[in-house]
């Protein structure tokens, strides 16, 4: 096994927080068919597209009726900039109270999105919010995308293992509904548009020294990047906002190459695929996780987790593989002992994982 | 091919180029799936769709495996609609 030393941080819990504004897909359909059929000879194809992202409803920033005045990327930040405060505030809160900690416990904040800019970072205005102490060391990151939940999460880690008694809280806030350009017919923005959804999550972390609980410790994790495929998801940068950027190809990349990837990982730290009991995977989407099933060989019902959450609540970029790591840690069914393996991608196009012993 | 179904081959190329900015010049007679990936396929169909006011279903899109397929197919429902008035 991996020599401890220092010791591993823990995963002591993941807070989550969802806008109350709900909304299932056949309504937000409705919504859409009004604007599709002004410009689309066949708009039930693209309702069928809709349908075949296998998401039933999603919780929105907003209420419905507030969207169509949001016609200028200003317009759209400052929506995202007062409800990623209030839903990071609620996400943080949720998961320092699951940890049995208070904000002043607080020694390092993480903050990760791509779907809102804003200067002074959320995590700025958290630190009000909170009353957490001036003295917190505080990382916000943009552009990392899908895969920041589970990359930022293994930066706390390591962050932790320098500071082995400090306790680190890693939130991600997601408001993929305020990016949406509603002039954007490309497959791609039709997609974009029925597959992801709003949610914020906070992973609270301790290091080595501090941990205390049943939480899973962080035994290794690794960053892989695949050279010179850019465009293959993204943002372009419009007068609107953030344009989607997104290839067919990202479950085919999947497929090549997560399965090599993942047994390199567990080679090194003298461990297969068949020692993982618990797969946290990124709902990328149906193609995505079926990528991840055939490329891993998993067994039935393994990814049982990330299929529910796509139905429920959409792909929350970022936030997706913690609110599945989170259900995970409600379940209660890692025992000592258990080895699960976190796992997500994002543009670059990359991928992380996180080797994870309760 | 006729010299309707022609015409809108070279409509649909024109498409595929212009308005999708899809790379590379679609062969009449390859496989339109060896050239174009999933996403790419499925904005040439909502093209053609919108560009001739045809509904294209999936049995059809199935049955049209070249650009010379998607042609006849067009040419044939545009008949069809036109035969119905």
């Amino acid at each position: 096994m991996i020599a401890s030393r220092p010791p591993h941080p823990v995963v002591l819990s993941v807070g989550r927080a969802l806008p109350e504004h709900h909304v299932d897909q056949e309504t937000l359909i409705a919504v859409f068919r009004e604007l599709w059929s002004r410009k689309h000879h066949n708009a039930a194809r693209l309702e069928d597209l809709h349908r075949a992202v296998g998401v039933g409803g999603r919780h929105l920033a907003l209420p419905l009726s507030e969207y169509p005045p949001l016609d200028t990327f200003a317009k759209c930040n400052d929506a995202w900039l007062r409800v990623a405060v209030d839903l990071g505030e609620r996400a943080v809160r949720d998961g320092l109270a699951r940890a049995g900690l208070a904000p002043a416990d607080v020694d390092q904040l993480f903050f990760v999105t791509v779907t809102g800019i804003a200067t002074p970072s959320v995590d700025a205005r958290l630190m009000n919010r909170l009353g957490l102490r001036p003295g917190v060391r505080r990382t916000p990151v943009f552009g990392l995308g899908c895969v920041a939940g589970a990359a930022v999460t293994a930066r706390a880690a390591d962050a932790l293992r320098a500071w082995p008694g400090e306790v680190a809280v890693m939130l991600s806030v997601e408001l993929c509904s305020l990016t949406l350009q509603r002039d954007d017919l490309s497959v791609a923005n039709l997609v974009a548009s029925g597959l992801f959804g709003d949610g914020a999550a906070a992973v609270v972390l301790a290091g080595g020294e501090r941990a205390v609980g049943p939480g899973p410790r962080v035994l290794a994790t690794r960053s892989i990047f695949y050279p010179d495929s850019e465009r293959v998801m993204g943002w372009d940068v419009v007068e609107g906002g953030f344009k989607v950027v997104l290839a067919a190809s990202v479950p085919q990349i999947v497929r090549e190459h997560v399965g090599g990837d993942v047994d390199r990982f567990l080679a090194d730290a003298g461990l297969t695929r068949r020692q993982i009991r618990h797969w946290v995977a990124h709902t990328g989407g149906p193609k995505v996780l079926e990528a991840f099933e055939t490329s891993l060989e998993l067994p039935e019902g393994a990814l049982a987790r990330s299929w529910r959450s796509l139905s429920e609540v959409g792909n929350l970029s970022s936030a997706s593989v913690l609110f599945v790591l989170g259900e995970l840690l409600d379940a209660g069914e890692a025992r000592p002992g258990d080895l699960g393996l976190l796992l997500a991608m994002g543009p670059g196009f990359c991928a992380e994982l996180v080797l994870l012993q309760w | 091919m006729s010299g309707r179904e022609a015409a809108v081959a070279a409509e649909i190329r024109r498409l595929a180029r212009e308005e999708l900015k899809l790379e590379g010049e679609v062969g009449a007679d390859e496989e339109l799936a060896g050239q174009l990936d999933s996403m790419a396929l499925l904005a040439l169909v909502v093209a053609v769709e919108d560009r001739f006011l045809v509904v294209l279903t999936d049995d059809d899109a199935a049955g049209a495996r070249t650009l010379t397929d998607l042609a006849r197919l067009v040419v044939a429902k545009q008949v069809a609609a036109e035969g119905a008035r």
